[in-house]
């Protein structure tokens, strides 16, 4: 599969890492020679300095072999340019710009899903632009599903009430000390892990790993069960009845609506699925220091509680009582400031922190900071785009254990290799665990060797990054 | 004469000089002879000033400038009330032995009862009056309230003034919405719905046994949230629980923002439902009832005090003023509730008085931020109306309004107090001019002032007092010293 990526910023060069990892041709196009020359160095793939929004750069680039388009430059307009231009000369190519103006997202989103029947033909999309990312929206939802099964590490929805959520193992886990094939006689135990991440690394499991404390395990649960099983690995749930918003942003704006059902915007609801438990009933406080800012935020929202000041001050700290607080979750546009924010709130006392860091570089940082749960926003844009991009079979993709696994969720085709035959003869352990098997009629089954795949099945699987021959198997590029 | 404003009134006044021949017709209709040249007269001499005032538009090019317009609004004010005033007047100076000056003051002030359907009356037997001059007591009721919804709904949004912060209701959100775009087509449809309430009323007034007369001159009376009655005993006269009601759900229809009739209109019940002034209002009036039905509970059968209570609640809170039962012979707690209504109001945007439950709204709003900003100091507040945020901003003018319209009660009482008025009924009567409800607490000259009583025993500069009260009242207050800040900055101008 071959993709332009006009942009070569944080995002596009991260995008073209991964791509250029998992096999894929990919050409890069920016504007600053310097940073041409610097990245020209660092990836094995093309790298043209031009403007990305020219069709003449854009043919150089390949455009016309292309599979796919994907802008990333600073500039919304450039982006969308780009591609409602590529648009008019190869409307059969997938483009996918993001958008960080908030406005231009939701007109754009809500223009689509208004006049779906309107734009006819084939598949018409405003501006041809057939996925918009915004990285607020995204890392909104990412937050929006961390905080509805407690804070306790990242959930990842797979659908049909199940999902897969990352734990840790504390000491006085009855896990602890097990292999996973005990695990069946622990009480109360009945998912699946999908995954443990030890010290030296994630590894795919079988049943002879041994589980200890600090590990953690990846398990295929029931969303409804996500906080008993946090109990059971003694990595307790928090509540978000008390919750701290620091930063009225966007994203703050964003977290505070998927929490009260009242202001759900309903394209929101349909591109994102904001669907996680509402806390109608939940105190919630923003913090920020800029008044305007406050002033906006409590227009915006009726119930809740604006704070004009710096969520580190403790003064602010004390007239608020933020140690008290079950949830923080810091969304500044400045990642930084936002792990020190829910570190040092953690610290004074609140239950649970959640902070909106720039890359999943630093989440290790976040964690020896004793902060919860880190969102990396540009990790979070680069799955969304490369789940756009692996061609219709691939359904998400998502980024776990700092890069290392990922999880896809994909279609099995008609005729590919894994039509028709079971998991057992189509040879897939090693290369991918598959943790779940939906079928069409929407019965969904966690399988076993003797699982048979028919073309339509959802699968759910997991894999080292980098490794594409298990997606093959269902027919995805 | 292409100036929205101009139009209104000169519409308004040759309404006026129509309307005086509608007595003229009642008179006819009745055998009362002598009663005809007593309206036209002074319809002959409203035509007169309707031509002249066309003439100064047309001198004008056309367009009254926003600042004569204002002045223009308060100009007809007088001149309607002077002219509603010339009916009565020449019956009392043709059929009853007072003085000249006692005629002219007592005329006035009950044409400005009647146009800012304040409802007090000074007149102790109505009942002996022709029925002609009961009808045009009651129809300057009918017409005063039209005059006050198009100019609070229609005409002062238009040119710049609006006090009392109600016209958000239409003036914002969606035009789609919106039932007509012009501030003419606004002014008709306002008038459409207020004829309709009153053909409603007369109709359900005829059906539950009223004559054809009395029916007619309470739609008239109710409608506009004044008061007059053809009978001394008012509504009580009939004796007949059905009416109560009735009037009951009209008072309260008339005290309810006419621009919510407006959304129930173009179907927009959410925001009818969302707003935020009509919840407090039917809030307020749940509660009064009840506490008012509880405590007279002992004195009457329940099912009586609820008549009655529930009465007196939307007669006061509408700022109407009519009487099923006298409330000051109530039990004092109840009758405490009555007053405390008679300072709330009814909601803006509506023929009611009053303070208006939308200011009394947003005071509390503020103060429930203020008390929040003192346990989060700081926290960051707002004041939202019928669901919409921001609004902070109009505090400042609602809580000078409240202060200047305190101080005008204050005033008021000040100078009935030196006529020899004891405290009780000159603070509560001034209360009921300024917020043109019409009956008070208390008694002077040996007559009570509360719904069963009249204004007749006050003395004379007392009722001009009073006149320039209601009329104060009526025109928010503001409105009034805009027009007197006008007339002065145009004095030193000169």
């Amino acid at each position: 599969m071959k993709t332009i990526i006009v942009g070569a910023g944080f995002t596009g060069v991260l995008l073209a890492r991964k791509l250029v990892k998992d096999g894929h041709k990919v050409v890069l196009v920016d504007s600053d020679p310097e940073r041409v020359r610097e990245i020209g160095g660092q990836l094995d793939c093309a790298v043209m300095c031009s403007e990305g929004n020219s069709l003449e750069a854009l043919e150089n680039a390949g455009i016309a072999s292309a599979d796919a388009l994907v802008t990333v430059t600073p500039s919304d307009e450039i982006n969308m340019i780009t591609c409602t231009l590529a648009d008019a000369v190869h409307p059969k190519l997938l483009k996918i710009a993001r958008v960080r103006n908030y406005s231009y997202f939701m007109d754009t989103v809500s223009a689509a899903r208004k006049y779906a029947d309107v734009v006819s033909g084939e598949r018409r999309t405003p501006f041809g632009i057939d996925w918009i990312v915004n990285p607020e929206v995204e890392a909104a939802a990412a937050i929006g599903r961390a905080i509805a099964y407690g804070a306790v590490g990242e959930v990842i929805e797979l659908g049909s009430g199940y999902g897969i959520a990352s734990l840790p193992i504390g000491r006085h886990s009855p896990l602890n000390g097990k292999s996973l094939s005990q695990l069946q006689a622990v009480d109360g135990w009945h998912h699946l892990v999908a995954y443990v991440e030890t010290q030296d690394g994630p590894v795919l499991p079988s049943g002879s790993s041994v589980l200890v404390k600090g590990n953690k395990i990846g398990v295929l649960t029931r969303l409804s069960e996500i906080q008993a099983l946090a109990k059971l690995c003694d990595a307790p749930g928090g509540t978000s009845e008390r919750m701290a918003v620091v930063g009225a942003g966007r994203v703050g704006s964003l977290v505070v609506m998927g929490r009260k059902p009242d202001m759900r915007n309903p394209d929101l609801d349909k591109t994102l699925g904001f669907g996680w438990k509402a806390g109608g009933k939940d105190e919630i406080v923003v913090i920020d220091e800029d008044l305007d800012r406050c002033r906006a935020m409590v227009r915006q929202f009726a119930g809740i509680r604006v704070v004009c000041g710096n969520a580190t001050d403790d003064n602010i700290i004390r007239e608020e009582r933020l140690d008290r607080f079950d949830l923080v979750v810091a969304v500044s546009e400045n990642p930084e400031r936002n792990l020190v924010t829910a570190a040092h709130l953690k610290g004074k006392g609140a239950t649970k922190t959640i902070a909106l860091t720039s890359g999943s570089s630093i989440s290790g940082l976040a964690e020896k900071m004793d902060v919860d749960i880190s969102i990396p926003i540009r990790d979070t844009v680069v799955d969304n785009i490369i789940g756009h991009l692996r061609g219709s079979a691939v359904k998400s993709v998502h980024t776990l254990c700092r890069g290392r696994l990922e999880l896809v969720e994909c279609v099995a085709e008609k005729g590919s290799e894994a039509d028709g035959r079971t998991l057992g003869e189509l040879g897939i352990a090693g290369r991918a665990t598959v943790l779940f098997v939906r079928h069409p009629d929407g019965k969904s089954a966690i399988p076993n060797g003797d699982t048979a795949i028919c073309a339509g099945d959802k699968v759910v699987l997991i894999k080292p990054a980098g490794n594409t021959d298990a997606l093959g198997l269902f027919g995805a590029e | 004469m292409k100036d929205p404003v101009a139009i209104a009134i000169s519409w308004m006044l040759t309404l006026a000089g129509g309307c005086l021949v509608a007595p003229a017709v009642v008179a006819l209709a009745c055998g009362e002879y002598r009663g005809i040249p007593l309206f036209l007269i002074p319809a002959a001499v409203c035509w007169l000033y309707v031509w002249r005032c066309r003439r100064v538009g047309r001198r004008a090019g056309g367009r009254l400038a926003d600042r004569n317009a204002f002045l223009f609004v308060g100009k007809t004010w007088v001149v309607i009330m002077a002219l509603g005033a010339i009916p009565l007047f020449l019956y009392g100076f043709s059929s009853t032995d007072k003085g000249l000056v006692d005629n002219i003051t007592d005329a006035v002030f009950e044409s400005v009862s009647g146009f800012t359907a304040t409802g007090a009356t000074v007149f102790a037997d109505v009942e002996s009056f022709p029925k002609c001059i009961n009808f045009w007591r009651c129809m300057m009721h009918w017409l005063g309230g039209m005059g006050i919804i198009a100019l609070a709904l229609a005409v002062l949004p238009k040119v710049g003034i609006n006090t009392s912060a109600l016209m958000k209701a239409e003036a914002s959100g969606s035009d789609r919405g919106r039932l007509t775009v012009k501030i003419g087509d606004t002014a008709k449809v306002l008038i459409g719905i207020y004829f309709a309430m009153t053909v409603a009323e007369l109709m359900l007034l005829r059906f539950a046994g009223l004559g054809w007369f009395d029916s007619v001159c309470h739609a008239l009376s109710n409608t506009a949230t004044g008061g007059f009655s053809t009978r001394n005993e008012s509504i009580r006269a009939f004796g007949n629980p059905a009416v109560e009601w009735i009037c009951t759900v009209f008072m309260l229809a008339g005290a309810v923002n006419y621009a919510c009739y407006f959304m129930l209109l173009t179907g927009r019940f959410r925001k009818f439902l969302q707003n935020s002034e009509l919840r407090a209002f039917a809030l307020i009036v749940a509660v009064a009832t009840g506490v008012c039905t509880f405590v007279q509970w002992g004195r009457e059968p329940l099912a009586d005090a609820l008549r009655h209570c529930a009465f007196e609640v939307a007669a006061v809170i509408s700022t109407t003023g009519f009487m099923g039962s006298d409330y000051t012979e109530w039990a004092p707690a109840a009758q405490m509730v009555i007053f405390v209504l008679c300072v709330i109001g009814g909601c803006s945007g509506s023929t009611s008085g009053g303070v208006k439950v939308v200011r009394w709204t947003v005071l509390w709003k503020q103060l429930r931020n203020d008390v929040a900003k003192l346990i989060h100091p700081h926290g960051v507040y707002t004041i939202r109306l019928d669901g919409e945020a921001g609004r902070e901003s109009i505090v400042p003018s609602v809580s000078a309004f409240v202060f200047v319209y305190f101080m005008l009660v204050l005033l008021t009482a000040t100078a009935a107090a030196f006529s020899g008025m004891e405290i009780k009924a000159a603070l509560t009567s001034s209360m009921s001019m300024v917020g043109n409800i019409g009956p008070a607490f208390g008694e002077f000259g040996g007559a009570s002032l509360g719904p069963a009583g009249c204004y007749g025993t006050v003395a004379p500069y007392v009722k001009w007092v009073f006149s320039g009260a209601m009329l104060a009242g009526r025109l928010e207050i503001y409105t009034l010293l805009i027009l007197v800040g006008d007339i002065t900055s145009r004095k030193a101008e000169e």
